[in-house]
């Protein structure tokens, strides 16, 4: 059994990769991986605390939110993708159409 | 008992290795990793090698030999639900007869492929993909043969898949490779599900993915949980799968485009290894399909008859096929789902034959021509890939007397078109000729058989003409293409002439073996078979096949050699020439794939574009135009009191937003950065005050 704590430190860990990808990084893509990053991060929790304490329902949680990150990628990746077909660019800084 | 049985954990961690060391440092080293690669492969095949002559010892020669599992690690532990304990899932690696033969076949063929890739593949770009993932390849394959129970087989099997879509997707930037690897994932995929599906009804009612412990429990939850019903579904389901990664009808429709990739890659993957592991599979659920005899058990008869006929029909339907492609790899590919069903036929037949009566038959014929064609294809894909080397096509009518230029290849080729058209003494003849006397001495009972022994015939036919049309119109005659080919470094040719050896030498290894069924059989022990079941017995059934492919043969060469009856004439018939153009468009299946996703997807956008057109933006105007009329009795009463008011306030509003939208840059990442420094502010309230709070009440 690993501890709980070196769970939620990988966790913290994870949350705090994607994070910098996420504020860092300029291509979309890879700012959309990092939220996938993010969302696992929470979804190990969810798969920790639910071993820890021996209720599966945090299991079935963490399947949940795969099922809604595949469901996120598609929608992200579409939108990069008609972001790409319309301004030919995926880089974040380039795309700065929505604003006054 | 097997001595040092953990090495066989290394056999699959190397070729692991190799797949980390050439997909991270690959840029580094020389030829893109190959090298270790290469040598990770043969570490493999000496330490296969080393299990398999202690398995012979034991058992392959005689005698019996108990399955012996290698335990690894407990990856679910059980959680004892549902009244049942002790259901832990294991990987485990299984050495038996029939893994242990297959461990050593597939890491010998990784070998010599790996070899061969280093000459071919040396002018590319990307090698070090290229040898991580076929590294990785051979971990999944090793591991599917070695699997010790279905979840295990059916993990290795996906990863299988996966090397397989990026392999034949290997030059990506080509939009046919995208797009049949694309379609080789998606197709296969259909199977998967199958098979998926087959795994959990398993799991369902064995509780256990283990082949020994539901072999145990079969008898006892005979009548229960397991109901005649089931024990006719499950075989369907794995079979499923088999389908789908063997490329039988229907859906044979990938393996063909997967030839857009290297053509290694269609020798390894699509012709010696990956396709027949919807084979091993078929043989490994003959746990479900062939009961042991001693017990009450109905055997799964319809099971067993969809795989003859599925086998018996795609084994003529690829045959025919063959007969026009003009690319010299997709010849070799319609052979080869056409060779996969020729061994399915064997094993519906044999399993047949084992549930009437028990002759070992059938089911030894078809893991003999598994192991035949194993090397006879892939020397003739290899040979393929010294020709394309040479000419830089796959277009046989660009080629044409290539026998002078390319002496050594053109011999090896030869080799394994006999050996492929099933001219004695090569290997093809003994195991071909064995599937057809197993399925007809099956037809005694279920007449079925009999039409199955005829297109298997029929085939043989067919296989014997376009193997030879193949060879002679890429080496015979005068050379068609430009430039002047060259016949390929001896780091190419060398593995050419190893797999030509075995090409001639694998039909008479059974011979030395006291009968190929010793090798391939586990659970009950069938030692001490006469050679491969009925030994050249039935002479007349032998002829009949070997006259068969010499009149292929004959066909051919007057066809394509001395041209004394041109094809011209026959494709200048109208039905000649619907024939052939039906051939040629593959029966129109592939288009009728394509058409449906074009068409349902298409239709469906169709009609919901229908229904938001009319249904909901009729709704949405029949409120517009009911606001629009409340507004105009509003709009008076703003104009005058309102509007006075709200002037004065939103023109103060209009300046303080012309700040403010300054700070809306369009940047989402100087949002993000907002949010987060949002978050940490409420953090460090939130922190802060309950600490004030506990100070307060504390202090």
């Amino acid at each position: 059994m690993i501890p709980l704590a070196y769970e939620l430190l990988l966790s913290a860990l994870l949350f705090c990769i994607g994070l910098y990808g996420v504020l860092a990084r300029r291509n979309g893509i890879i700012v959309l991986m990092s939220i996938e990053i993010i969302l696992n991060a929470s979804i190990l929790n969810f798969v920790a605390f639910s071993s820890y304490s021996g209720n599966p329902s945090g299991q079935v949680f963490a399947l949940l939110g795969i099922a809604v990150a595949a469901a996120e990628a598609a929608v992200g990746l579409a939108v990069f993708l008609s972001i790409y077909q319309t301004h030919g660019t995926i880089e974040l800084d380039k795309v700065r159409f929505l604003k006054w | 008992m097997i001595e040092n049985a953990w090495l066989a954990w290394l056999i699959l961690l190397f070729p692991l290795g190799a797949f980390l060391v050439a997909g991270l440092l690959g840029r580094r080293l020389r030829e893109g990793g190959g090298h270790v690669a290469v040598g990770a492969m043969a570490v493999s095949f000496v330490l296969s090698l080393y299990l398999f002559v202690q398995v012979l010892a034991q058992g392959g020669l005689g005698g019996t030999f108990p399955a012996q599992t290698v335990h690894g690690y407990i990856w679910i532990p059980s959680i004892g639900g549902n009244g049942v304990s002790g259901n832990d899932i294991e990987i485990t690696i299984l050495l038996d007869n029939l893994s242990s033969l297959m461990l050593v076949l597939v890491s010998f063929l990784c070998l010599l492929i790996f070899v061969y890739s280093l000459g071919y593949m040396h002018e590319e770009e990307g090698k070090p993909r290229y040898y991580a993932e076929v590294s990785l390849f051979a971990t999944g394959m090793l591991g599917t043969v070695s699997a010790d129970n279905f979840l295990q087989l059916l993990i290795f099997w996906e990863i299988m898949g996966l090397c397989s879509y990026l392999l034949i997707g290997f030059w990506y930037r080509k939009p046919e490779a995208a797009s049949a690897a694309k379609k080789a994932f998606l197709v296969t995929r259909v199977g998967d599900v199958l098979f998926l599906a087959g795994v959990l009804v398993i799991w369902n009612v064995f509780h256990s993915f283990r082949f020994e412990e539901i072999v145990q429990k079969i008898p006892v939850l005979w009548g229960g949980a397991y109901t005649p019903q089931l024990a006719l579904l499950i075989p369907l389901f794995l079979f499923g799968g088999a389908v789908g990664k063997s490329a039988q009808f229907p859906l044979h429709a990938w393996l063909p485009d997967a030839m857009e990739g290297p053509t290694t890659v269609s020798a390894l993957i699509h012709a010696a290894t990956m396709v027949k592991a919807g084979v091993y599979l078929t043989a490994r659920s003959f746990i479900f399909l062939v009961p042991p005899a001693a017990l009450p058990l109905e055997a799964p008869t319809v099971a067993i008859l969809v795989i003859a006929v599925v086998g018996g029909f795609t084994a003529f339907f690829a045959g025919t096929m063959a007969l026009t492609a003009y690319d010299i790899k997709r010849v070799l590919a319609f052979s080869t789902i056409s060779q996969l069903a020729y061994m399915f036929l064997g094993l519906g037949a044999g399993a047949w034959l084992l549930t009437h009566g028990g002759e070992t038959l059938g089911y030894t014929a078809a893991l003999f021509h598994l192991f035949n064609h194993a090397f006879f294809k892939a020397l003739l894909f290899l040979s393929a890939g010294s020709v394309i080397h040479a000419v830089h096509t796959n277009d046989m009518r660009e080629m044409g007397g290539l026998a002078r230029h390319l002496p050594i290849t053109s011999k090896v080729m030869l080799v394994g078109s006999l050996a492929l058209a099933g001219i004695v003494p090569f290997s093809g003849f003994f195991s071909k000729g064995e599937v057809l006397s197993a399925t007809f001495e099956a037809a005694h009972e279920a007449p079925v058989f009999y039409l199955l022994y005829a297109l298997g015939v029929l085939t043989a036919l067919l296989t014997a003409f376009y193997t030879f049309r193949m060879w002679l119109m890429t080496f015979h005659g005068e050379y068609r293409g430009q430039g002047h080919p060259h016949e390929s470094p001896a780091v190419m040719t060398a593995p050419l002439v190893v797999l030509a050896g075995f090409a001639v030498a694998s039909g008479l290894l059974a011979y030395g073996m006291n009968g190929f069924g010793n090798l391939v059989f586990f659970g009950e022990p069938h030692a001490q078979m006469p050679l491969v079941g009925v030994p050249l017995a039935e002479y007349a059934l032998e002829g009949l096949t070997l006259g068969v492919a010499l009149l292929g043969i004959v066909l051919a060469w007057s066809v394509y050699a001395t041209r004394r009856i041109p094809a011209e004439r026959f494709t200048a018939a109208p039905s000649g020439a619907f024939l052939h153009r039906l051939l040629s468009r593959r029966y129109g299946i592939d288009d009728l794939y394509d058409a449906i996703g074009a068409k349902a997807v298409a239709g469906l956008a169709r009609a919901l574009d229908w229904f938001d057109r009319n249904v909901v933006d009729g709704v949405v105007n029949v409120v517009g135009r009911g606001g629009l009329a409340a507004a105009a009795g509003t709009d008076a009463f703003d104009r005058r009191v309102v509007d006075g008011a709200v002037n004065a306030l939103s023109l103060e509003t209009v300046r303080a937003s012309w700040r403010l939208r300054q700070r809306q840059t369009g940047q989402v990442q100087t949002y993000a950065w907002m949010v987060v420094f949002g978050i940490v502010i409420v953090i460090v309230l939130v922190v802060g005050v309950s600490w004030f709070l506990r100070l307060q009440r504390g202090g």
